[in-house]
């Protein structure tokens, strides 16, 4: 995928977080929504870029995790739990992803993992989640995902 | 009653299974049904299918109990129960599928006496391992659930352990989902299968907890939810699948997605009929996603030992299971806990906010997690230094697989020894109790690192392999030498003579090809010694074969690498 395309994705992930745990939280609403959001990155992935390419077997999947970080922002409560666990699971499929490309003779990306590692580490000690540090850790993110 | 029912209908399904299951084990892998394309066939994706409920019971209840969502007793315990039926199920499938059943302590990845050393960097190899590491947490956990009511030192256990057994099962279903992705199959092509299994091990644990509550005279609303909210998801990964490989299944949907959308109709969701029927056809949808997972092509020659092994885990794990829930009645149903509808009660939701590492959890983890980091690391660098072919280096990827389910056993270890400690009476039982099983932990110790090596396996390394022996027997014809190679060498051999390398590399050195050349300076005497008493890695075939079938064996395996080909070679 182009890297301007790349970067649209993430501009996607974080339009379709919009949509994710407003009040009231529903379970059916929320999983109707992840269905919603997982199909349209997997029409994105599909038309976007070049699916013979292994590196986008977990595309839908890797905009799935960004746009759970990002929705995590604006959950009302137990914020720093949900946030780590969006990270964690963003860290997984680029991690396990990794591995069973590396054995196909991928490089693992280990530039990203150890960015969302450092992110992960860092929300550990975040204490009552500003505005400031919610812009700052998007910003991080999108980072992650446009640059490494 | 009901649980008197399903103990006969588990019984009428175990018994006839247990003769597939017989025949299976006699004759090896031929006894099932495979192709060019299925090398795994029936028994591993039986396995795939009750590992992912195994997965499932311990992590509806852990996940619940760590994100602090209530669940009442009877429910968690039951998901607890399934899980450890189910790995007990789900053990039997790969071992019958090695060959070699009493060799499968050397996939641990451990040197021993001979001087094996498993490949580290082969996910059946990691398999093995965070899959016994797991069952073994599992249990600690069920019982540590079981006596908590009891003793409060144990109920103070139940959250810390959560958090160690959440991310573990769900590394060891993704290694599970590894053993898939990281081979060159087509159909197996997805860097997404580590979510997507454990998103289909959820599914189905779901569904199977819902059927044991439909059995329990119970529901628990918010689960059969979880399940109807789940095949929305799914449905999403099967869209992925087919818009990358083409794959699409029409009745793994009608299962899986479509047929449990009933929920939505209210007379079907309040009759246990009912939710027995969505639930059930979750189980088939995603037992049948398995199948075709596992064999891509059509299936060759199905027949009644398939159909027999099938029988045979659904029996053995009903029986299992009611045998246990009638056993642990007490405990499951005692009068003070809470029944079934706990999920329906409003819960005044406390919030209040904690400081970064000061939860309960972590200052409690905290050193056993750090021990377990240290041991851990300690193996890996260990491990990383004994590559199992020189020609291959070992990278972090190919050992960091087995890191977290290292930490996860040496910190529940560390974890659990004190308020064990506390709570085990002292008497002169408990101190002879204790040193049986030290004793008896050494003794597995020194067999394990004996590497089961014999007498006959160390003669045979030597040179008194017999230059000449007379045989004046009849040797059975290449039809029936086809039939035994096929029963029992090709798991390792392969059906034409070749090497089975995939299944090699996985737990031997690669030993040296024999040519056809090779094979006649060896002479057929010496090759029929080393069939009926072994050599190396080769175990001894002496009772289980006849001397006249080891020498039909030699002459159909250099049948198989014809003189004027050099690159057709047999590997004996």
């Amino acid at each position: 995928m182009i890297p301007l395309m790349n970067a649209f994705a993430c501009l996607l992930s974080l339009a379709m977080a919009q949509f994710l745990w407003h009040k009231p939280i529903r379970l059916f609403k929320e999983a109707f929504f992840l269905l919603l959001a997982l199909v349209v990155f997997g029409f994105y992935a599909f038309f976007a870029g070049d699916i013979s390419q292994p590196d986008m077997e977990s595309y839908p999947f890797r905009m799935l995790a960004l746009c759970l970080c990002f929705s995590t922002t604006a959950l009302p409560n137990k914020r720093r739990r949900y946030l780590l666990m969006a990270q964690v699971m963003w860290l997984w499929i680029e991690f396990f992803g990794g591995i069973s490309l590396y054995y196909h003779g991928v490089d693992m990306p280990w530039t990203r993992i150890l960015a969302i590692c450092v992110s992960v580490f860092g929300s550990t000690f975040l204490s009552r989640i500003s505005q400031g540090m919610e812009f700052a850790l998007m910003a991080y993110w999108i980072a992650v995902w446009v640059f490494f | 009653m009901i649980f008197r029912i399903l103990l006969y209908a588990g019984l009428a399904l175990l018994l006839p299974g247990l003769a597939a299951l017989g025949y299976s084990l006699w004759e090896g892998p031929a006894a099932w049904s495979l192709d060019t394309r299925t090398f795994w066939g029936t028994p591993i994706s039986l396995f795939v299918f009750w590992i992912g409920l195994a997965h499932a019971g311990t992590l509806i209840s852990a996940i619940l109990l760590a994100l602090g969502v209530p669940l009442d007793r009877r429910t968690s315990m039951l998901a607890e129960l399934t899980t450890l039926c189910a790995l007990v199920v789900a053990a039997v499938f790969p071992l019958m599928h090695l060959g070699v059943i009493e060799n499968f302590y050397m996939v641990v990845p451990f040197i021993d006496a001979r001087g094996n050393f498993a490949n580290v960097g082969s996910p059946l190899v990691w398999d093995f391992c965070c899959i016994a590491i797991y069952a073994i947490l599992s249990l600690v956990f069920f019982v540590i659930h079981l006596l908590s009511d009891r003793f409060q030192a144990l109920e103070d256990l139940r959250r810390p352990m959560a958090w160690l057994l959440f991310p573990l099962v769900l590394w060891v279903h993704t290694i599970v989902s590894l053993d898939f992705a990281v081979t060159f199959v087509p159909e197996w092509r997805g860097a997404f299968f580590p979510l997507y299994f454990i998103a289909g091990a959820i599914y189905s644990g779901l569904a199977m907890v819902n059927v044991l509550l439909v059995a329990e005279g119970c529901r628990v609303r918010m689960l059969e939810k979880l399940m109807v909210a789940g095949s929305f998801v799914m449905l999403a990964f099967w869209g992925w699948n087919f818009a990358l490989k083409g794959d699409w299944n029409f009745s793994v949907f009608a299962f899986g997605a479509l047929l449990p959308q009933l929920w939505w109709v209210s007379s079907f969701r309040e009759s246990a009929v009912g939710r027995l029927l969505v639930s059930a056809s979750v189980l088939f949808g995603l037992w049948l996603e398995r199948f075709y997972l596992v064999m891509p092509s059509e299936p060759q020659g199905f027949g009644w030992t398939d159909m027999g092994l099938i029988a045979f885990s659904l029996g053995f794990f009903i029986t299992l299971l009611v045998f246990l829930r009638i056993k642990l009645r007490k405990p499951i149903e005692g009068d003070v806990l809470l029944f079934g509808e706990l999920d329906e009660k409003p819960v005044p939701v406390v919030e209040h906010h904690t400081e970064p590492l000061t939860s309960r959890e972590f200052i409690v983890l905290r050193f056993p997690l750090l021990v377990g980091v240290l041991v851990a690391l300690v193996y890996t660098l260990w491990a990383v230094s004994r590559p199992a072919f020189d020609s291959v280096a070992l990278g972090v990827p190919h050992v960091v697989a087995m890191f977290f389910p290292i930490v996860a056993l040496v910190a529940a270890f560390v974890l659990c020894i004190r308020p064990f400690w506390t709570i085990v009476p002292r008497s002169r039982f408990t101190v002879l109790a204790s040193a049986a099983v030290i004793v008896v932990a050494a003794f597995l110790a020194g067999m394990f690192y004996a590497g089961g090596s014999s007498q006959k396996a160390v003669r045979e390394a030597g040179a008194d392999i017999p230059s000449e022996t007379i045989f004046d027997g009849t040797v059975p014809d290449s039809l029936h030498a086809r039939a035994l190679w096929n029963a029992r060498c090709s798991s390792c051999h392969g059906t034409d003579g070749k090497f089975n390398e995939k299944f090699i590399r996985e737990f031997y050195p690669v030993p040296q090809k024999l040519t056809a050349a090779r094979l006649d300076s060896i002479g057929e005497d010496s090759l029929v010694h080393v069939i009926l008493n072994g050599r190396a890695n080769m175990n001894p075939y002496e009772g289980r074969l006849t001397e006249a079938d080891a020498r039909a064996l030699v002459r159909y395996m250099r049948s198989l690498a014809p003189e004027t080909n050099d690159s057709a070679e047999v590997a004996p």
